[in-house]
């Protein structure tokens, strides 16, 4: 909004031209939002941060598109959607996040092994240019340049039916992953289609949340029995707080299945609370305080330690329990009981339903 | 005919004139034999418990050690046997009434006829039965001095501490000593066996710094774990059946069946340790800590150790649960305070040992005080301090004089020779350094561990 530094930023994002401006770019965002921080309202703060993340991405896609186009291979021979996963998915991305990727294309009437290729190299590409731009790959290779997750609109028709048909545990962590998809560049419609499958598939087979249900519920909130904060007990991040896996995580997943039951398709962590409560999923206090929650959760992810790794933006989501004030303290407690409540009804709504 | 069976019949007489004057075992040499086996028994169960502080100190560190820190427990105990029958003994239990309040003088070189008999017990028995007493003690000191101390170390130690230093404490307590005296009640050895060696293990950690990586610059502590939690929970076992000859046996007697009911306790407060740890890891850390539940089993058998005759089944339990919270906070404690204690020595030993103590002092009660003949009730069944007062002046004076002596030894021998090994040997491994083969050969290439 009034950040003329950001929408400059922005404006130069869109024109950078090769590889080496956008990372230099991608520096001074880092440094820009770093900056403004501690000033900013969170939600605002997330939103400018995961536009600049966006804009990033879609000239890295554009720019690895030029590339394709000069080493003679043409334009994309169909058209494709350009998926983000993950915090990406969520418009979550906090100043250190890595890259989890896919692409949906257009079913070849032409040469389908042509447009596989096509793909496979762009996708690379892609991969390579972010990577380049300090994005670290996703651990879990859930990446466009995996053919796994490059796939055409019927293959991936034909990949969520056997996941859902035959949800082993796998099977039920990548479906968790399409839940957050997101389609950041190219041809909406597409993600769109793929995502009408994909809720047709939740109501056919209403025993997946239940799945779901004990693949997220392993990540607990940080409140021990006596309502006192679980910090990490050895090695050099001892005494700090998982932020991302004892807060943020818990909270992400269980508002993700009652979305996902209630056939809510926003991927952000607080649309999806703000539609569970207009669609009367959620008593509107309820809603209130999940969103107060979960704000002081992004908050505190934003705050995590930071390491820079040989040139890559990486975060392990903790934060040392000594820089948080009496006061953030007591806020952090009573949201994780917030917390601990929802898991609780969640898992309640999850298993009731089914009986 | 007649004539034939006759003379048979006198033949037989004479070959087997026994038969003849054939007579029953008296009361008292069947009194005698009964408790002789009970009391082989106890010795073998405690003696078998060395097994148990094998995998116990074994599980808990690293692999590279492991054959050390298995060898030395076997040699130290054979040492021991030696040490405590040239010298040990007699301080312990030798009569010379001279300067029996302090130290017991006499029966060195210990020689006993072949049965001779005190108190309706062998000698030879009593003997066997204080020894593998000691080598516990001595064997629980180990923890202190685990993954970095020199094998020449052991070697002193194990003289000084087997010769004088346990000796005078159950001199002091069961040798007729001044505290003997003034009625502290210790049954099977809260403060002799289990303090005095945790806290020799103490004077050890202290002097020989934490091991190489536990702490980072910071002050924050990591873990090193230990390399195989499956003999350390079977050390559990094996000490906890070991110690039904530990407390049940030291009735010393079969008697009216009293061994029964120091069993009956001591199982109690065990069980009641392992849940009570259990369940403080899970309240506090938000996990169900394996390392935590065993050391929270040992510390309940620990302070039941003092108390196992004298006071009723819902004390045993108390006195369990008490020890199983206790221990994870001592372990914590010491952790924080920089104290790098790899087998919990001095939470399983020495917290759970000075609770045991003081737990009579509560909970103890006439009735089973008078039936054993040490000491009286505690706090909740008279309503008098004076048994607390007791048992806290034996605490006291024990731990302190334990704690001056070893760390003397132990000063004067890293002051002398050398405590620790070198860094270079610390990493490598102590397998390698001190006896030149690993524990585990194939999973260990030599030198490897220098690099890595």
């Amino acid at each position: 909004m009034g950040d003329p530094v950001r929408v400059q930023l922005l404006k130069q994002i869109g024109k950078a031209d090769n590889v080496n401006v956008l990372r230099s770019l991608r520096d001074q965002v880092h440094e820009h939002m770093k900056g403004i921080l501690q000033m900013s309202p969170v939600e605002q703060f997330n939103e400018q941060l995961n536009e600049l993340h966006d804009s990033v991405i879609c000239r890295s896609i554009i720019l690895a598109e030029a590339e394709m186009a000069r080493l003679g291979m043409g334009s994309p021979p169909v058209p494709y959607a350009y998926l983000l996963f993950g915090s990406g998915g969520r418009q979550e991305q906090t100043l250190s996040s890595d890259q989890d990727s896919g692409i949906v294309y257009e079913d070849s009437v032409m040469d389908s092994e042509e447009a596989r290729a096509y793909f496979q190299q762009l996708t690379s590409n892609i991969v390579s240019i972010l990577q380049q731009s300090g994005y670290p790959l996703c651990e879990g290779n859930v990446l466009s340049n995996n053919p796994e997750w490059c796939m055409s609109l019927t293959e991936w028709k034909v990949k969520l039916n056997d996941w859902f048909a035959e949800p082993a545990w796998e099977a039920v962590r990548y479906l968790l992953i399409m839940a957050d998809g997101r389609s950041v560049y190219g041809d909406h419609r597409l993600a769109f289609e793929l995502k009408d499958h994909y809720f047709n598939n939740v109501i056919e087979y209403p025993n997946i949340t239940r799945r779901m249900l004990d693949n997220t519920m392993r990540h607990k909130v940080l409140l021990g029995l006596f309502g006192h904060l679980l910090k990490e007990q050895y090695g050099s991040d001892a005494g700090s707080l998982d932020i991302k896996y004892g807060a943020y995580i818990p909270l992400v997943n269980a508002i993700r299945l009652l979305a996902l039951q209630a056939g809510i398709r926003d991927t952000s962590t607080l649309s999806r609370i703000r539609a569970l409560a207009m669609h009367d999923q959620l008593l509107s206090e309820e809603a209130a305080s999940y969103e107060q929650a979960f704000r002081l959760f992004l908050r505190l992810r934003l705050m995590t330690t930071e390491q820079n790794e040989d040139g890559l933006y990486a975060n392990n989501g903790k934060l040392s329990s000594r820089s948080l004030s009496r006061e953030m303290t007591e806020e952090l407690k009573s949201s994780l009981r917030t917390g601990k409540r929802l898991q609780r009804k969640v898992f309640k709504r999850t298993t009731g339903r089914l009986r | 005919m007649i004539k034939k069976m006759v003379l048979t019949l006198a033949a037989l007489c004479l070959v087997f004139p026994a038969m003849a004057f054939a007579d029953d075992p008296t009361a008292g040499t069947l009194n005698m034999g009964i408790n002789s086996l009970w009391v082989m028994v106890a010795f073998v169960l405690v003696l078998l418990m060395q097994g148990g502080f094998i995998l116990l100190e074994t599980g808990s560190t690293r692999m590279k050690n492991a054959g050390h820190v298995a060898g030395k427990t076997i040699f130290t105990a054979g040492l021991a046997a030696l040490i405590y029958w040239a010298v040990g003994y007699g301080f312990a239990f030798g009569a010379d009434s001279s300067i029996n309040g302090f130290i017991g003088f006499g029966d060195f070189l210990f020689d006993p006829s072949i049965i001779s008999v005190d108190d309706g017990l062998p000698t030879t028995l009593f003997f066997l039965f204080q020894l593998a007493f000691a080598v516990v003690s001595l064997s629980i000191a180990w923890g202190g001095f685990a993954e970095r101390a020199k094998l020449s170390s052991y070697f002193i130690f194990t003289i000084v501490f087997i010769g004088v230093i346990y000796p005078i404490v159950a001199h002091w307590i069961w040798g007729g000593g001044w505290l003997a005296k003034d009625g502290a009640q210790d049954f099977a050895g809260s403060t002799v066996v289990h303090l005095s060696g945790a806290i020799a293990a103490f004077a050890a950690t202290v002097l020989l710094k934490p091991r190489i990586g536990k702490y980072n610059k910071d002050g924050s502590a990591n873990e090193i774990s230990g390399h195989n939690q499956v003999f350390t929970a079977l050390s559990v076992l094996l000490l906890w059946v070991g110690w039904f000859g530990f407390n049940a046996g030291s009735t010393l007697a079969i008697g009216d069946g009293f061994f029964g009911y120091v069993g009956f306790t001591t199982m109690l407060g065990a069980g009641a340790g392992a849940v009570a740890a259990l369940l403080i890891s899970w309240a506090v850390n938000g996990k169900a800590d394996i390392t935590t539940m065993l050391n929270g089993t040992l510390a309940g058998l620990v302070a039941i150790t003092a108390s196992c005759a004298f006071v009723e089944p819902w004390a045993a339990v108390v006195i369990g649960l008490v020890a199983g919270v206790l221990v994870f906070y001592s372990a914590k404690f010491f952790e924080k305070i920089k104290v790098d204690d790899p087998i919990y020595a001095m939470s399983v030993h020495g917290a759970a040992g000075i609770w045991g103590t003081l737990a009579n002092g509560i909970f103890a009660t006439d009735e089973l005080a008078s039936k054993v003949g040490v000491g009286q009730g505690g706090l909740i069944d008279t309503g008098s301090w004076h048994q607390l007062g007791v048992q806290a002046l034996s605490v006291l004076v024990c731990g302190a004089f334990v704690l001056a002596a070893s760390f003397l030894v132990l000063f004067i021998i890293k002051a002398t020779i050398g405590f620790r090994v070198t860094e270079e040997q610390e990493i490598i491994g102590l397998d390698l350094s001190e006896h030149g083969a690993y524990g585990y050969p194939e999973q260990l290439k030599k030198g490897q561990g220098i690099q890595g």
